[in-house]
C-alpha cells in the first residue's frame, strides 16, 4: 500500500485490509455522521443570554429561606412538596388558591 | 499530586504534566512541603518597636513605636553575603544575623499627636493600590455624658482618626475624625475593609458608616446606616411637621418641670421620637415573619402576642455590635443587647441580621442559636469571607468549606459538644472580622499539620510554650518539616513566668517572625527562615 504508515508490523495481516488511505486527487464521498434531535423540548430560548449569578450562594440562600418564610403559609400538605434542592419554579405552586 | 517528595523530582514532573483545572494554586503550593524555614536565628537584636504584621501582599512589615505614636515600616527582603574564602559553606556569618539583613527600614511616620495614640491592634491593608488605614485615639472616658442621640452606658473617646496611608512612601492620604464616639479598636473589630468599601461601626450612635477609598486616595462618605437608611430620608422627616429631632424635644421640655423632664431624657422610651431607621427595618421584618407563619388570623394575632409583642422592649433595646460585609451590597450585623459584650453569648441572646445596602431591606433575622444559620456557616463559610478581587493570596485561606482535615476537625468537635451550645460558640465567631488570618501556605491545613492552640493563621497572641511547634507534613511520608521554637535557644530560665508569644509569617516567602514576651524583660525575637 502507498500510505504514509508505509509497511509497519501489524498483528495480524489481514488488518487493515479494507483500509483505502485517501487520495487527494479523487476525493472521498463519505461525510461525517452528524446526529439531529428528534424533538425540541429542550432548544434554549432565542433570547437566552448566559451570565454568572451575581449574588453568591450564601446571599442567594437567605433570600431563598426568606421568601419561604415570607410566602403566605398555605395547607400543608403543600408544603411537603417543596424540596430544597428544587431549582426550578413550580408552575403548580403560583396557580393554586389559597386555603 | 506528585509522585515524588523529592523537590527535584517534583520540578521535572511539573515540566510534563498539567494539574486539574481550577488547581494550579494548589499545586504551586505542594512546593512550600519542599521549602520549609527550617532555620532560626534566635534573640536577634532588633529595633524596639513592636511588630504587627506583614501586608498581605508581603511587600511591607508594619511595626508602631514603643510609645504608639509612631510608625515604622519595613521592606522584607532576603539576606545576602558573601565570603572571602574558596568553598563558601560555612553557616551564616554572625553579622548577617542581624534584622537589618532581613528587613529594610523604608520610613517613619509620626501619626499621633499630643494625648493620641496609635491603635496597635488595628490596621487594614489595601492591596490593590498599597493603602494602610490607621486609626489613633485619645484615651476612652468610661462616665460619658449621654448625649441626645448617644447609647447610654458605652465609653465615649473624644477624637478618633483614621488616617489613610500610602505604604509606598508614608504619605498620610487623608483622615476621617470621629468625635465623642466609641468605636471598638482591638483586632480590627470595629471596622471591615472589603475592596475598596470601608464600613466602620459606631457603637455610641449606633451608626455604621460606609466609606469608599478612592484610588486618589480620598476617603468618601457613602452612607451612615443607623438612624437613617437611604441617603434622603432625613431629608424626608424634616420636611414634615410632624417629626422634631430629639435635641429639639428635650429643649422644649426643659422650659417646664426639670424633675419630669430629666425622667423622658431617655431617647428610648420618649412618646413621640421615631426609632431609627435600621431598628424600624428590623422590627417590621420579624412583624412580617411572625405574621406569615399563621395563616389564621387569631392564629397570628396570638402568635404575635406571644413572640413579638411580649419582647418588644427587648428587640428595641437591640444594638449594632459587628458587622461585615458579605458583598458590595449586604452586611452581616451582629445584634446584641447593651450589657452583652462581644463574647457574651449564654446570658444575653445575640442575633444576626443580613442588610441590603441598596433596597434597605433586612433579608433575614437569626438569634445566635439558630441551626439554619449554622448549616449556612458549615457548608458556605468561605462565602463569609467575602473573596476579595484584588487579593490571590487571601482566597486560599484554609477553612472548613475548603478543606477536608479542617471540615474533620469540626466534625470532631461537634460530636463531642452539645449541639445547642455547639452552635452558639461557632456563631459567636461571626461576623468575621476582616484581615486577621494570614495567608502563609505554611498553615494550609492539606499541607502542614500543626497544633492549633501553640499557632495557627489568626494572629492572636498564645501562650507559649518552651518546646518548639512542630510542623508535620499531611500527606506520605508523614515527617516533620521545620519547627518553630519561640524564645532564647536553651529555652528561659524562668519557666513559671507567664510568657506569651504571637508569629508573624510572611504571605509567601519561607519567612516567619516569632515574639515571646514577658511582663518583665524585652520582647524575644527569633527569625525563621530557609537557609
Amino acid at each position: 500500500m502507498g500510505s504514509i504508515l508505509g509497511d509497519l508490523p501489524s498483528f495480524d495481516p489481514h488488518n487493515f485490509s479494507h483500509f483505502r488511505p485517501s487520495d487527494p486527487s479523487n476525493p472521498s464521498k463519505m461525510t461525517p455522521t452528524t446526529y439531529h434531535p428528534t424533538h425540541s423540548r429542550t432548544i434554549p430560548p432565542p433570547d437566552q443570554v448566559i451570565t454568572t449569578e451575581a449574588k453568591n450562594i450564601l446571599i442567594r440562600n437567605f433570600y431563598r429561606r426568606a421568601e419561604e418564610k415570607m410566602r403566605p403559609k398555605r395547607a400543608a400538605s403543600e408544603f411537603l412538596t417543596q424540596e430544597s434542592g428544587c431549582k426550578q419554579p413550580r408552575a403548580s405552586m403560583t396557580t393554586s388558591d389559597t386555603p | 499530586m506528585f509522585r515524588s517528595s523529592n523537590v527535584a523530582a517534583r520540578i521535572f514532573e511539573r515540566q510534563i504534566r498539567t494539574p486539574a483545572p481550577g488547581t494550579s494554586v494548589h499545586c504551586a503550593r505542594l512546593f512550600y512541603e519542599n521549602l520549609v524555614p527550617s532555620h532560626t536565628i534566635y534573640d536577634v537584636e532588633c529595633p524596639d518597636h513592636s511588630f504587627r504584621k506583614f501586608t498581605e501582599d508581603g511587600h511591607y512589615l508594619i511595626s508602631f513605636s514603643r510609645n504608639n505614636q509612631d510608625l515604622i515600616v519595613y521592606r522584607p527582603r532576603w539576606p545576602s553575603f558573601c565570603c572571602k574564602e574558596d568553598n563558601c559553606i560555612h553557616d551564616l556569618p554572625q553579622k548577617a544575623k542581624r534584622f537589618e539583613s532581613f528587613f529594610t527600614e523604608l520610613y517613619t511616620v509620626s501619626l499621633a499627636s499630643n494625648n493620641e495614640l496609635i491603635c496597635k491592634d488595628m490596621f487594614l491593608y489595601s492591596e490593590s493600590n498599597q493603602f494602610g488605614v490607621f486609626v489613633t485615639s485619645t484615651a476612652p472616658l468610661h462616665d460619658a455624658p449621654s448625649s441626645g442621640e448617644a447609647v447610654p452606658g458605652i465609653p465615649s473617646i473624644d477624637k478618633i482618626t483614621f488616617h489613610l496611608l500610602r505604604l509606598r512612601d508614608g504619605d498620610t492620604l487623608d483622615k476621617k475624625v470621629f468625635h465623642n464616639d466609641f468605636i471598638n479598636l482591638t483586632h480590627n473589630m470595629g471596622v471591615f475593609l472589603y475592596d475598596d468599601l470601608l464600613a466602620i461601626v459606631s457603637l455610641r450612635f449606633q451608626t455604621i458608616h460606609i466609606l469608599q477609598i478612592r484610588d486618589s486616595g480620598n476617603l468618601v462618605d457613602v452612607r451612615a446606616i443607623g438612624t437613617f437608611c437611604r441617603e434622603d430620608d432625613e431629608l424626608f422627616l424634616n420636611s414634615n411637621a410632624q417629626y422634631m429631632p430629639v435635641s429639639d424635644q428635650s429643649q422644649l421640655n426643659h422650659s417646664e418641670n426639670d424633675v419630669e423632664t430629666r425622667a423622658h431624657q431617655n431617647p428610648l422610651y420618649q412618646n413621640n421620637t421615631l426609632l431609627s431607621g435600621i431598628k424600624q427595618r428590623l422590627l417590621s421584618f420579624v412583624f412580617r415573619e411572625i405574621w406569615n407563619e399563621e395563616s389564621d388570623d387569631a392564629l397570628r394575632i396570638q402568635s404575635l402576642k406571644k413572640k413579638f409583642y411580649f419582647h418588644f422592649q427587648d428587640y428595641v433595646d437591640l444594638i449594632i455590635w459587628k458587622v461585615q460585609f458579605l458583598d458590595r451590597h449586604h452586611l452581616l450585623i451582629k445584634f446584641g443587647s447593651v450589657d452583652g459584650g462581644v463574647r457574651n453569648a449564654d446570658q444575653h441572646p445575640a442575633f444576626f441580621a443580613v442588610y441590603n445596602m441598596e433596597t434597605t431591606e433586612i433579608v433575614a433575622f437569626y438569634q445566635n442559636s439558630a441551626e439554619e444559620l449554622y448549616l449556612f456557616f458549615e457548608m458556605f463559610c468561605d462565602h463569609f469571607h467575602p473573596q476579595s478581587r484584588s487579593s490571590l493570596h487571601m482566597n486560599f485561606i484554609s477553612s472548613h468549606s475548603n478543606n477536608i482535615y479542617a471540615f474533620e476537625q469540626l466534625r470532631g468537635i461537634k460530636k463531642k459538644a452539645i449541639f445547642t451550645q455547639f452552635v452558639k460558640k461557632m456563631l459567636g465567631s461571626l461576623p468575621f472580622s476582616c484581615q486577621s488570618r494570614s495567608p502563609s501556605p505554611y498553615f494550609d491545613q492539606s499541607l502542614f499539620r500543626y497544633d492549633e492552640k501553640l499557632i495557627s493563621a489568626t494572629d492572636r497572641h498564645r501562650q507559649s510554650t518552651d518546646h518548639p511547634i512542630k510542623f508535620i507534613t499531611r500527606r506520605q511520608p508523614y515527617t516533620l518539616k521545620f519547627k518553630i521554637k519561640t524564645g532564647p535557644e536553651a529555652g528561659s530560665a524562668d519557666s513559671r513566668t507567664k510568657k506569651i508569644s504571637s508569629f508573624l509569617f510572611h504571605p509567601f516567602l519561607p519567612l516567619a517572625l516569632s515574639i515571646q514576651q514577658t511582663v518583665f524583660s524585652q520582647p524575644s525575637i527569633n527569625i525563621h527562615f530557609r537557609k
